[in-house]
């Protein structure tokens, strides 16, 4: 039996289509897991089933009856429940509370029933009790709890909700092994109820453990839908490859791989912190070293950290021989370190401000400069904002004017005046334009060929396979293989992105 | 037309408008109101508010939240430590002078500590630290007013120095062009709107941050101590909580010059423009006979009303 199904369902976020059509169908008793790479359009197909996004076309039946869900209070009324992966909880509350926040019992319509929010509450937590771990009470305060045991609460929350479908993206993400055993107890339990269940994952023994079909989206089109009992690993992750997965990335758009000839620009050892552990490499003068890998898998956490704004608890650092170990970002950038992040908004662009003085602080603070004299900057400032040929009419106007690829060229045209030993790229082409991307990704092989040491991290698999000699994949905090020659492909990225470590 | 108008909502033509059309009003309810003579009084009186709003205003422009509450208990302080050093006496001036300002530093550095290691918010350290200072002016002075400024200093800041000008008011000017010179021809002063506008973008770029932060706090501390040296000059003698008034004085002109309350928005000329009209305000108001708690209900009417216009309420938001 039909619990939801959805047909043709479109959305375009101006002129980038998120999804192209998506087409799925979730019975009643079974786990439906739901697969595709960054930016298929899986999440935005979550977004439409939970009301948060409003399709711009097709039909959503739920228990073959036609809805439309007009925003996430008109979907909770139809009994769809989500667990979310960035979480929700509210950090002074307790577990309690924020279990039952979506429906607190209430008497008279004005108060909250305290005993009958622990009752309801109870149920809950009773059901992880055995794998909840130190600290854990109905009462403590949810700020208080670790991460794996606030994702808990957050399913518990989920579950709390009651509703015939639950969609459930990346729930496992923070939960160690007997935790996850447990939470698919509760799941099973679930699907002898005849509820539906979506199921969104990255770790493919947790999707052969617990799926019954899983729904496969690439490019935000939905291929195809199997029985996981009838397939396996490799050919599930061909179709979110598609057709060219086995190509090898094209020699002509990657530089030479690079022997070590002109010695290591920087060298990691035995590196952990938070987010990761144990990550060594070694990234020669002139070479381009890619992270690939899911998202948030220690990439951008690792990058951070060896920029000095992280945290750093056991490992070494060196830039060329000698130790480096930053203890801020000001302390790296003094020794040669230079970071690019993706979210320009919160650590790249000083906003309101003239693109000039976006430019100038790695300046200021690599020439210990005291006076700013505009004549001397512009002198600097304008050569470097033209080798990303960045458009703008005045170096004065605030940098907000210009459209984010050129706010991006800005940012990364800081470090082009005093040029640093090793560029840190945390995901640098985030939401930034076509020509943009090629624009960067032109310098980022100039600067390489002119012997800086590059360390690039990019959630686009294209961009790592184009520029990339050597692909270290991440997977959980740590470096599950490493790509080179012609093992760069598609495939081979996929396939050690999604294989659990 | 529409170049006009985005010129005429500049908050510095607005405050240089409302100057001349309150001197006209003032001038209409009383003849001699915008006469030479008096006219220099009330730059005199406005530099005074003018040097403790230089201090606000760095810590305003630094951003989150920043903002000096306590600048009211440092002008008492160091127009009481200037009167008791100096007594009536040339020769100690110098030393006055130096007491001041290392006073100002210390409650400055005292705050800046305050907001950066103990995270402490600037509001509620400030006015913790006002609390402190006021405290303190009863301890030292058991009520009884002591203390008398120089005749050298009494002249400074009432007599004519060069042009006719009195010695406070070429200060001032000079105050204006050094702050103009630091906040955009300096590092520090771009430093200063970097950690305003965006702080973590700052410390990614190697803003030493916190070390900024102090600095603002201690020059705030710094010019406050001028203002309070130099006020004991204009009353001759210190008496209970001189200073009082300067704390919501000196916001309320910062605002008026354009400065957002956000943070990393705005300059020293505007605030310059915002003292002078805050001084005739209160001279108007004095002039028809409105009291000081009246004042005080006009000034706080001020505040609110300028932060409608300039729509810095959203702004605080972001």
């Amino acid at each position: 039996m039909s619990k939801l199904k959805l047909s043709g369902v479109s959305k375009a976020y101006g002129a980038t289509l998120a999804l192209r059509r998506g087409d799925l169908e979730v019975l009643a008793g079974e786990v439906h897991v739901l697969m595709g790479s960054n930016g298929s359009g899986k999440s935005t197909l979550c977004k439409i089933i939970a009301g948060s996004v409003r399709p711009d076309a097709g039909k959503i039946l739920i228990d073959n009856r036609p809805v439309t869900i007009t925003g996430p209070r008109s979907a909770r009324a139809e009994g769809i429940g989500i667990f979310y992966q960035e979480l929700s909880l509210a950090a002074h509350r307790s577990v309690e509370e924020n279990i039952c926040l979506a429906a607190l019992p209430t008497r008279s319509h004005l108060f909250v029933d305290r005993a009958l929010l622990k009752q309801r509450a109870a149920r809950y937590i009773q059901l992880f009790e055995e794998v909840a771990g130190e600290g854990f009470s109905a009462d403590a305060l949810v700020g208080n709890l670790r991460p794996d045991q606030r994702q808990l609460v957050e399913i518990m929350k989920a579950l709390a909700s009651e509703a015939p479908i639950l969609i459930f993206d990346e729930p496992t993400s923070a939960l160690d092994r007997a935790q996850v055993d447990c939470f698919f107890e509760i799941l099973r339990d679930l699907t002898w109820q005849d509820r539906g269940i979506i199921f969104i994952s990255h770790r493919m023994d947790e999707i052969k453990a617990i799926g019954d079909r899983v729904t496969i989206i690439r490019d935000g089109e939905t291929i195809t839908t199997l029985n996981l009992a009838e397939t396996d690993a490799t050919s599930v992750i061909r179709l979110m490859v598609g057709g060219s997965g086995d190509m090898p990335a094209s020699q002509s758009s990657a530089p030479a791989v690079v022997e070590g000839k002109d010695g290591a620009a920087m060298t990691v050892r035995n590196l952990s912190g938070r987010g990761f552990r144990n990550v060594s490499f070694e990234v020669a003068k002139g070479e381009i070293l890619g992270f690939g890998g899911l998202h948030g898998q220690g990439q951008s956490a690792l990058l951070r950290s060896i920029f000095g704004a992280g945290s750093i608890s056991s490992g070494e650092v060196l830039i060329g021989d000698s130790r480096f170990d930053a203890s801020s970002p000001r302390d790296a950038i003094r020794r040669g370190c230079a970071y690019v992040s993706g979210d320009r908004g919160r650590d790249g662009v000083i906003s309101g401000r003239p693109i000039i003085e976006n430019v100038t602080p790695i300046h200021y603070l690599r020439d210990r400069l005291m006076i700013a004299r505009p004549s001397k900057l512009r002198d600097k400032v304008v050569p470097a904002l033209q080798s990303m040929h960045t458009k703008f009419q005045s170096l004065f106007d605030p940098i907000n004017s210009l459209s984010g690829g050129n706010q991006q060229k800005v940012i990364i045209a800081r470090w082009l005046v005093d040029r640093p030993d090793v560029l840190l790229l945390d995901d640098p082409t985030k939401g930034i334009d076509l020509s943009a991307k090629a624009d960067l990704f032109a310098l980022i092989r100039q600067l390489a060929a002119e012997g800086l040491g590059i360390l690039l991290y990019s959630s686009e698999d294209a961009e790592l396979l184009g520029n990339a000699n050597r692909i270290l994949v991440f997977n959980g905090g740590s470096v599950s293989r490493e790509l080179t020659g012609t093992d760069r492909t598609r495939y081979n990225l996929y396939q050690a992105a999604y294989e659990a470590a | 037309m529409t170049r006009i108008l985005s010129f005429a909502r500049q908050p510095l033509v607005v405050a240089l408008v409302l100057i001349a059309l309150l001197l006209y009003l003032g001038q209409t309810l009383s003849p001699g109101f915008a006469s030479g003579g008096q006219v220099l009084r009330l730059l005199i009186v406005a530099s005074l508010l003018g040097i403790v709003a230089a201090g606000q205003n760095v810590v305003i422009l630094g951003g989150r939240e920043g903002i000096d509450l306590s600048v009211g208990g440092v002008v008492s302080l160091s127009a009481i430590i200037a009167g008791n050093v100096m007594n009536g006496a040339d020769s100690g001036i110098v030393p006055a002078i130096l007491a001041c300002l290392a006073a100002g530093a210390f409650f400055g550095l005292l705050n800046g500590l305050g907001v950066t290691l103990l995270r402490i918010p600037p509001l509620v350290m400030t006015l913790g630290m006002l609390g402190v200072l006021q405290g303190l002016l009863v301890v030292i002075r058991m009520g009884i007013p002591s203390g008398r400024a120089a005749p050298g200093l009494s002249s400074f800041v009432t007599q004519p120095l060069a042009a006719g000008i009195p010695g406070i008011i070429w200060l001032w000017i000079a105050i204006g062009v050094l702050m103009a010179f630091m906040l955009h021809r300096t590092v520090f002063g771009h430093r200063i709107y970097a950690i305003g506008s965006n702080e973590h973008a700052a410390y990614m770029a190697g803003v030493p941050v916190r070390l900024m932060r102090v600095a603002l706090f201690m020059i705030s501390g710094m010019f406050a101590a001028i203002a309070g040296l130099c006020l004991l000059g204009y009353s001759g003698s210190s008496f209970a909580n001189v200073g009082e008034q300067y704390t919501l004085a000196s916001i309320i002109a910062v605002v008026f010059g354009g400065t957002s309350l956000a943070g990393g928005k705005g300059g020293y000329t505007g605030t310059m423009a915002g003292a002078i009209l805050l001084v005739i305000l209160q001279s108007i108001l004095t002039t028809v006979n409105i009291d000081e708690s009246g004042r005080q209900m006009v000034f706080g009417a001020t505040l609110l009303l300028l932060m409608m216009f300039y729509g810095r309420g959203r702004a605080m938001r972001a």
